[in-house]
């Protein structure tokens, strides 16, 4: 015992890689029923219509949702950050036993919260806030989940050998700060529990029930600050913060420029929540702060292209591996996707775009182009690059890999163009009037229009679900029956045919 | 400058706190003193109403349906006046929707009837061919949880002072009053006398001898919520 | 009155202020290969790529003599 060399300890990252997984396959596959629901309405009661009431469109919705940011993407940082955060610092789990049994603590709890999630949400118990619908009980779970997280994450930290924090580490605690300050102002929430009737009665209906502590206008402005940030600290920050470490040690190239991710960084850090008030233009929300979402969702440009053109660049000389491993293809088309959705974010914004673009389709489709392309292509390109490493196996098979690369491109592409034209055209028509000026169209016209469109998406995503479960196989098979290794690979991972 | 933040992990921190509660501050803060007046003619939600909104709220009509109209002429020839921010002063949460799947609702209690909510929300596709809606028929059976509105809306009037019990000022000068019950069983006395209004109109004999025995069906309490946005 | 008039001189200011910082940071980065320290910024970079345990740090903490 004593003298064995001290090795990084990955118990943790094992753990959240099969959440990520597994939240992974059901945020999806509900995220296909979904699309199907809406091109064949009969769908909807698949399981016969005594259980419409959980099969049906609205109430799968959030837990669709729920289950893609708070399980697939939560889940991806937890473990990547189990498996980055020791390296960059230089410092092991295993040299804390009091981190590691937070660490521990912090997944068994994120597996109840999970649990206690999903039954809450089939239920039909939610705030109906987007992607904050849990009752407060649920809310506090989350609460300690995320400060065992930065317990752990300020431990080892505080540990280290290495005085400088990495580029991703830096993402890590933005991570970190900007979800839980965004969380605990977007929940503050009353429980009805604690009121009182004239009779003197308490404790009165649900006791998980509780009402927003803002109303109206208020709230909504709170919401969308809320909404568009945990995309930003959920979707953008963290896995920036992947890539600035995968890409460089899976292609053995250091970093374009250091200084070009310092400026980056604090660019994002500063420009990205100002641009929340985009989600509301044209409500009831002051102009001046339309106006001000607009004008920074076009500066947030830079810093995100900053970030990924300092990928793209790190590349440079190196594109041969791009061509050779499938591995480096998901990081490189993700940091495009990541440079497109990062252009398409911000034309959205432009308030003439969003009087068009506004409550449509199109922007199902710049999430998606999002989340499958960028954060899905990453979290599984980490993930992928982690096993060898994790559980000391080659990658199962390479070929297998590269089908599920083009597979889910192809499904991302379909997903994408087919929500623009939907979108696009039921903005047209809604808003289309004839000579006499009428309005030119019912509303059901531009819903039955829409039907090719939600076919096509519904293939998009049925492709890339399938690409997901080609993705889970291939992390078991390395699991379980992957060629053995004798040292740990150094950059690229080493892969069967 | 910034370099020097990442050999200090605590001042890190704090850089980036400040950085990300900035823009939080200057935007949201200035709004919430001036928001939150009601505009005339703006009421609280009865009992049965607000149990309607839960109801709404659980099955996640907002997932597909949006309550803003805006200030453009195909919304407004569409679903009527655009919204005014004091409209909303008793929403919480409030439920404006991201997406229209289908149409807008703020004002569908100006055109569309309770008749046509019930038959629409059972089968939506037969009065609205093409229609993508799924059936709603569990709102047929399912018991409205009347308690769990009325306290709700005692929390409302206790923690947020929504003038329950009081003069609230109408659009054609008069004063309107939205009682509170005093007691959970008062509460239900209400909401089921409410209830009784809205089924006269409903034509389901089920539903009909749930209300006699003194049941109200979650659609009753649904459709007197989307009756009451105007 | 006065408040507002102050506020446009603020905000004038302010962005003033701000233009000037970041252009003078980005030239300040683009002058200086090296931080306060002595190493080259790009040093930094290679904490990706040399991260073993055992590997040297770029910035050494004093850590092993405490244990």
């Amino acid at each position: 015992m004593e003298n064995r060399p001290l090795e990084y300890d990955y118990t943790v990252a094992k753990m959240f890689m099969l959440t990520t997984i597994a939240l992974g396959i059901v945020g999806m596959l509900i995220g296909v029923i979904l699309a199907f629901e809406l091109a064949f309405p009969g769908i909807n009661t698949i399981l016969g219509s005594g259980l419409a009431e959980f099969t049906n469109f609205s109430r799968l919705r959030p837990l669709h949702t729920d289950s893609v940011i708070f399980g697939f993407t939560v889940s991806g940082i937890f473990a990547t950050w189990y498996y980055v955060g020791q390296r960059v610092l230089k410092v092991s789990m295993a040299e804390s036993s009091l981190l590691m049994f937070l660490g521990k603590l912090q997944f068994w709890l994120y597996v109840i919260t999970v649990a206690a999630v999903v039954v809450s949400l089939l239920a039909g118990e939610t705030t109906s806030k987007e992607y904050a619908e849990f009752e407060w009980p649920i809310d506090i779970a989350i609460v300690v989940v995320w400060v065992l997280f930065g317990v752990n994450m300020f431990g080892l930290i505080g540990l280290r050998r290495e005085k400088s924090l990495y580029i991703s580490v830096w993402y890590y605690i933005a991570t970190f700060l900007g979800i839980a300050m965004l969380y605990l102002f977007n929940n503050m929430e009353v429980p009805t529990w604690l009121a009182t009737s004239a009779a003197g009665e308490t404790h009165i209906g649900d006791w998980f029930h509780s009402v927003s502590m803002y109303a109206g206008t208020n709230d909504a402005l709170v919401q969308w600050w809320y909404g568009h940030n945990a995309v930003a600290f959920g979707f953008t920050v963290p896995i920036v913060a992947m890539i600035y470490y995968f890409l460089p040690k899976e292609s053995g190239q250091a970093i374009y420029s250091y200084k070009l991710s310092l400026l980056s960084f604090w660019g994002l850090m500063f420009v990205y929540l100002w641009a929340g008030g985009h989600h509301l233009l044209y409500s009831t929300v002051p102009d001046w702060v339309q106006t001000m979402g607009s004008i920074f969702s076009v500066v947030l440009i830079l810093p995100s292209w900053g970030s990924a053109i300092n990928m793209l660049l790190t590349m440079k000389g190196e594109w041969q591996q791009v061509a050779a491993s499938p591995l480096i293809k998901f990081m490189v088309l993700g940091s495009t996707f990541y440079m497109f959705s990062t252009l398409e974010g911000p034309i959205q914004a432009i308030k003439s775009v969003n009087a068009i673009a506004h409550f449509t389709d199109w922007i199902v489709g710049h999430v998606h182009d999002g989340v499958l392309g960028w954060v899905g292509f990453m979290i599984m390109a980490a993930l992928y690059h982690m096993a060898p490493r994790v559980f000391k196996r080659e990658i199962y098979s390479k070929s297998l890999m590269a089908s599920q690369f083009w597979i889910q491109t192809l499904g991302v592409v379909l997903y994408f163009t087919s929500m623009w034209i939907a979108g696009i055209t039921q903005g047209m028509m809604w808003r289309a009037h004839d000579e006499f000026g009428n309005l030119a169209y019912s509303f059901i016209d531009t819903v039955t229009v829409l039907h090719p469109y939600y076919a096509i998406r519904g293939v998009g995503g049925l492709l890339y679900l399938t690409g997901f479960l080609m993705f889970a196989y291939n992390i078991y098979k390395t699991m379980t029956a992957g060629k053995r290794l004798d040292s740990e690979p150094a950059n690229a991972s080493p892969m069967g045919a | 400058m910034f370099h020097w933040l990442e050999k200090h992990p605590f001042f890190f921190a704090v850089g980036v706190f400040a950085a990300i509660a900035f823009a939080g501050l200057v935007e949201i803060v200035p709004n919430f003193a001036q928001q939150s007046r009601p505009v005339i003619g703006t009421t609280p939600y009865s009992t049965l109403e607000l149990a309607g909104r839960q109801v709404y709220i659980k099955n996640s009509c907002n997932a597909c349906h949006s309550q803003l109209i805006r200030p453009f002429k195909s919304e407004t020839d569409r679903y009527g006046h655009y919204s005014l921010s004091g409209e909303y002063a008793y929403d919480r949460p409030f439920l404006w929707g991201s997406k229209r799947t289908g149409p807008d609702l703020h004002r569908v209690g100006n055109y569309r009837t309770t008749d046509w909510h019930e038959n629409h929300m059972k089968d939506p596709a037969a009065i609205v061919p093409g229609s993508i809606m799924p059936k709603y028929t569990w709102l047929y059976k399912n018991v409205t949880d009347i308690d769990t509105a009325f306290a709700e809306q005692l929390t409302d009037a206790q923690f947020f002072a929504v003038p329950y019990n009081k003069p609230v000022p109408m659009k054609d000068g008069s004063t309107k009053i939205v009682k509170l019950g005093k007691s959970v069983a008062e509460a239900n006395a209400m909401a089921l006398a409410e209830a009784k209004i809205v089924a006269k109109d409903m034509k389901d004999q089920d539903i009909k001898d749930a209300i006699a025995s003194g049941k109200i069906p979650e659609i009753v309490a649904l459709i007197a919520y989307l009756n009451s946005l105007k | 009155m006065f408040s507002v008039e102050f506020q446009a001189y603020g905000y004038f200011a302010v962005t003033v202020f701000m233009t000037v910082a970041l252009y003078a940071y980005i030239y300040h980065l683009y002058k200086n290969r090296k931080d306060a320290d002595g190493h080259d910024y790009e040093e930094y970079s290679n904490m990706a790529l040399h991260d073993g345990i055992e590997d040297t740090p770029v910035n050494s903490l004093p850590k092993d003599d405490k244990k």
